[in-house]
């Protein structure tokens, strides 16, 4: 070393520099080489990641805005309609970023216009990481209007839509109701939601870094939403529902039912529980109003099944029309058990055991044919199926499938205990028993085809028992409150004590069932009245008057000729005389 | 290389105007890769590559007229460049131009003007004249004098604050001591006595948002949406070329504007997710050139001056590479440095071809001096 620091100052001992230079030349390589490693890495060997998440930053899937289909019943009439309102959204980063929270006269203005708390309002955006805050959903135009003057940085509109029910209450369970996202919740909102709202058209498409649509990926068309009409006819089904809920609070009901359906074609003109709710304003409800008690509820229909013992003892062939059963002394035992009627009716026509509504007669002829030939014919008469209607939340009621029925079970069913049914099945067996004996499924949706039915009575069986059913509206039988001035009419009254654990109890379910008109069957309407705790508790009070005034709202207001000429309505009978003139 | 026929007489002809030509090169390739990612980072506006091209255009200038002064004169100058800009580093402190919240500008009246780019050059060159004029490998004492002159404009630019102009300028005169032969177990010390400087450094030196780019650094995802941005988005959009690349003008995330300072720092980021690896590996390659010719002219300059100057030009520019493209891939914490002549920007360009234009003087020159 000290020899070499004798040379000339610029003359450099090389080998110890290119020694440095080439640690120099192996550290850049070294460098290079983790550069290209890094690069490889993110790029080759772990890039899916990032790849995805470069995906994430530029690719969205947006739905186009769609507007909920509109509800309407079998005349156009609106049941459900979406209407254009408001979102209030703040972001509040922004919020906080303009300093917006200070001008404090502004957000009392909008608290007020709310109905909030000022303070209430500026804690939802009192979080500054946020970037969407829902403060108000569902704000009519107007409101909106004043919110965009407002102009508060940060507090934002959006489009969105809200469902209104015009029918409001009447036809609450039926139709159902949507939540705050248009989605379809309870009944036939959320049955045809997807044909409601379609299938909102999808459209993937790269946005950039604020947001802005670039280009479009993939666009698919999405399936423009569907308007759904109703076999409802929305006149029947307010009378139905004013004439239901007057009843249920008159007489002091729990709840109320009652289903008018066209006996041939199976369409189902009214569906109509009460109490009911306000579609249009949903707080606090109780669920219990919500339910559509017609098909979710299922009773003892007592008496009103009656007609169906005489029917399968005329179809097997055991008695003919003009047949007369002993029903004497008035009570038989079966097996342990006791059948009794109120008194000793003596010799009975099957009108008349119908009439009289005699448990020992309806016994009697349901003991005459073979076990498996009644329990076929209530299947047949869709006692053991829900009505077709496709409903939500639909019970095909209870019947319990036995191998072997003792004669006291065979007997009780022919007098309506042993089974439940809801008003919907209810209501289908007699629009078979209306229609000649064709089964068909009840209908809630309009549609373009008819269902061709299945017979499953022959049809001078099914007309003879209708004919026998008109008596119990006429002169000493127990449903003459159900009359309808200036039309035959054909029912049954069904009063059953409800079932309670370990036998029955106090507690009364009323039905009325009926067709009309006789001589050309157009509606059969069911009515039920569950648990009255008036002074009135019979079939023949409660539920037939509300039958009655059902059946008399839907058949003029469906224009069928009257076909009674016996009647004391002077109106009604000048109404006769034009038609017979014409005739 | 296929070249080496041709080089006799093409060597001879640029030789006369004083241009290396495997330089030349390499660097006009590296300008050509700039003005094509510019482009597509820039959303193709041609304003951009007009600009950039006036600028360069400039600095060319600027590097072939420094090519034309002997290394000699750089020699006697040395000394002069050092005072004068170590007094305009003050000067700044005093009474420099606030922007982008350092004060870095000096107002000239006429243009506004960065002391601490005349430092890039003028720190190796006081460093390289001041040692070489002893005999080598420099004494300890030497060494530390060394020191000295590299701290005093380092600190007052990190003071400013610029961390990477200062780390850059303080690597460069490292370099010098370096290649001039200090002793390994002083660098032991140095690199002792540099790590007790990080406390430092992090306590009095560092601005907050220095800091907080070391703490992003370290773990970019503590805070995506603030700091840790960029990083991020420059990783996703380097990741997104994969091999191949998506092509050109067709990257999203720098399309899309996701990337921050596309067209500037983070210009590789863009480069990566257009043109996948293989542009990367082309890339690296032709800086891999560059600085290899670089350090061969470092090699064959036969004065100790010469050979410590393009020797400490050569490594800073490779610095600059390696800061950039480590902090842009994501294992650098995120300081200012611009991708050499790739990068959009003009001060940082002149300098690095100023630095070229003397290497190129110490590559053409040297007979004339020597023999």
């Amino acid at each position: 070393m000290t020899a070499r620091s004798v040379h000339a100052k610029q003359n450099v001992a090389p080998s110890l520099v290119h020694w440095r230079f080439w640690v120099v030349v192996g550290v850049i390589l070294l460098v290079f080489a983790g550069l290209t490693l890094r690069a490889a890495y993110i790029q080759v060997i772990d890039p899916d990641m990032l790849i995805e998440q470069g995906d994430n930053r530029s690719l969205r899937t947006r739905n186009m805005p769609v507007h909920r289909g509109i509800i309407t019943d079998r005349n156009g009439e609106q049941l459900a309609v979406s209407v254009p309102v408001q979102a209030i959204w703040a972001d509040p980063k922004t919020v906080h970023s303009a300093d917006a929270l200070s001008d404090n006269r502004r957000w009392q203005a909008l608290a007020e216009v709310l109905g909030m708390n000022v303070q209430t309002l500026r804690d939802k955006v009192a979080d500054p990481s946020r970037r969407f805050v829902y403060i108000e959903r569902q704000v009519s135009p107007a409101m909106a209007d004043y919110v965009e003057q407002l102009d508060i940085p940060g507090v934002y509109l959006r489009d969105e839509s809200r469902r209104y029910y015009p029918s409001g209450e009447v036809s609450a369970q039926l139709i159902g109701f949507t939540d705050v996202d248009d989605k379809g919740l309870e009944g036939i909102e959320r049955l045809y939601d997807d044909w409601l709202t379609g299938t909102p058209g999808k459209r993937k498409i790269r946005r950039d870094g604020k947001g802005r649509q670039v280009e479009i990926l993939e666009e698919e068309k999405g399936e423009a939403p569907h308007n759904l009409q109703l076999t409802i006819d929305q006149r029947v089904q307010a009378i139905a529902y004013k004439e239901l809920k007057k009843a249920v609070q008159y007489y002091k009901a729990t709840s109320g039912s009652a289903v008018v359906a066209d006996v041939n074609t199976g369409e189902v003109l009214a569906l109509v529980n009460s109490p009911s709710f306000n579609p249009n304003n949903r707080q606090d409800v109780s669920p219990h109003r919500v339910r559509n008690r017609a098909i979710t509820d299922a009773f003892e229909p007592g008496s009103s099944v009656k007609p169906l013992a005489v029917l399968s003892a005329l179809e097997f062939g055991t008695v003919e029309t003009d047949s007369v059963v002993d029903t004497s002394p008035g009570w038989m035992r079966l097996g342990g058990s006791r059948v009794y009627d109120s008194r000793n009716y003596g010799e009975l026509t099957l009108t008349e055991i119908i009439q009289k509504s005699s448990n020992m007669g309806t016994s009697k002829l349901a003991l005459s044919v073979p076990k498996s030939f009644i329990l076929d014919l209530y299947y047949e008469m869709g006692l053991m199926s829900d009505s077709g209607s496709n409903l939500l939340g639909e019970s095909s009621g209870i019947f319990h499938e036995r191998s072997r029925w003792s004669d006291f079970e065979l007997s009780t069913l022919s007098f309506g205990y042993g089974l439940s049914v809801t008003t919907m099945q209810l209501a289908r067996l007699y629009t078979i028993l209306g229609n000649g004996g064709i089964k068909r499924p009840l209908q809630v949706i309009k549609s373009e085809t008819a269902i061709t039915g299945e017979r499953v009575l022959s049809e001078e069986n099914a007309r003879a028992v209708l004919e026998m059913m008109e008596s119990v509206t006429q002169e000493g039988g127990s449903g003459t409150k159900a009359r309808v001035p200036g039309y035959r009419v054909a029912g049954k009254t069904g009063t059953s004590r409800k079932a309670v654990a370990g036998g029955y109890g106090e507690e009364y379910v009323n039905i009325f069932a009926g067709v009309a008109p006789v001589s050309n069957p157009q509606l059969a309407v069911v009515v039920l009245i569950n648990e009255p705790r008036g002074e009135l508790y019979y079939a023949g009070d409660t539920a037939a008057p509300v039958f009655g005034s059902i059946m008399t709202g839907a058949l003029q207001l469906l224009n069928v000729p009257p076909d009674n000429r016996r009647v004391s309505s002077l109106a009604v009978n000048a109404q006769v005389e034009v038609l017979d003139g014409a005739e | 290389m296929l070249r080496t026929k041709l080089e006799p007489n093409k060597q001879s002809l640029l030789n006369k105007i004083h241009i290396d030509g495997y330089l030349l090169l390499g660097l006009l390739a590296l300008m050509g890769v700039g003005l094509v990612t510019i482009y597509a980072a820039g959303g193709q506006d041609w304003h951009l590559i007009q600009r950039q091209l006036i600028r360069l255009g400039v600095a060319m200038a600027v590097m072939l007229t420094l090519a034309q002064i002997p290394p000699m004169a750089y020699q006697r100058l040395s000394i002069y460049f050092y005072v004068v800009g170590v007094l305009m580093l003050v000067g700044v402190l005093a009474f420099g131009v606030v922007g982008k919240g350092a004060q870095r500008w000096l107002d000239l009246g006429v243009f506004r003007f960065q002391p601490s780019e005349i430092m890039k050059l003028a720190v190796p060159m006081m460093v390289a004249w001041y040692i070489a004029r002893f005999n080598l490998p420099p004494r300890t004492y030497h060494i530390f004098v060394g020191f000295v002159l590299v701290s005093v404009p380092t600190l007052l630019i990190a003071k400013q604050p610029d961390l990477g102009t200062s780390l850059l300028i303080a690597s460069s005169g490292i370099f010098v001591l370096f290649l001039a032969g200090m002793r390994w177990k002083l660098i032991g010390i140095i690199a002792g006595l540099g790590s007790a400087f990080v406390p430092i450094m992090w306590f009095y030196l560092m601005q907050d948002y220095q800091k907080q780019r070391v703490i992003t650094f370290m773990n970019p995802e503590s805070d995506p949406l603030g700091a840790g941005y960029h990083i991020i988005q420059s990783k996703i959009a380097i990741g997104s070329g994969g091999l191949e690349g998506k092509g050109w003008l067709q990257g999203t995330q720098s399309q899309l504007e996701f990337l921050p300072e596309r067209h500037t720092d983070f210009i590789f980021a863009v480069f990566s997710e257009e043109f996948g690896l293989i542009g990367v590996l082309g890339l690296l390659a032709i800086y891999a050139f560059i600085i290899t010719r670089g350090l061969l002219i470092a090699m064959r300059a036969q004065e100790a001056y010469t050979k410590l100057l393009a020797g400490s030009i050569t490594l800073t520019f490779f610095v600059y590479v390696f800061v950039n493209m480590g902090m842009v891939s994501g294992i650098l914490p995120v300081v200012g440095v611009p991708l050499p002549l790739v990068s959009y920007g003009g001060t940082s360009m002149v300098t690095l071809l100023a630095g070229f234009g003397i290497l190129m003087a110490i590559s053409t020159q040297k007979r004339l001096l020597s023999r």
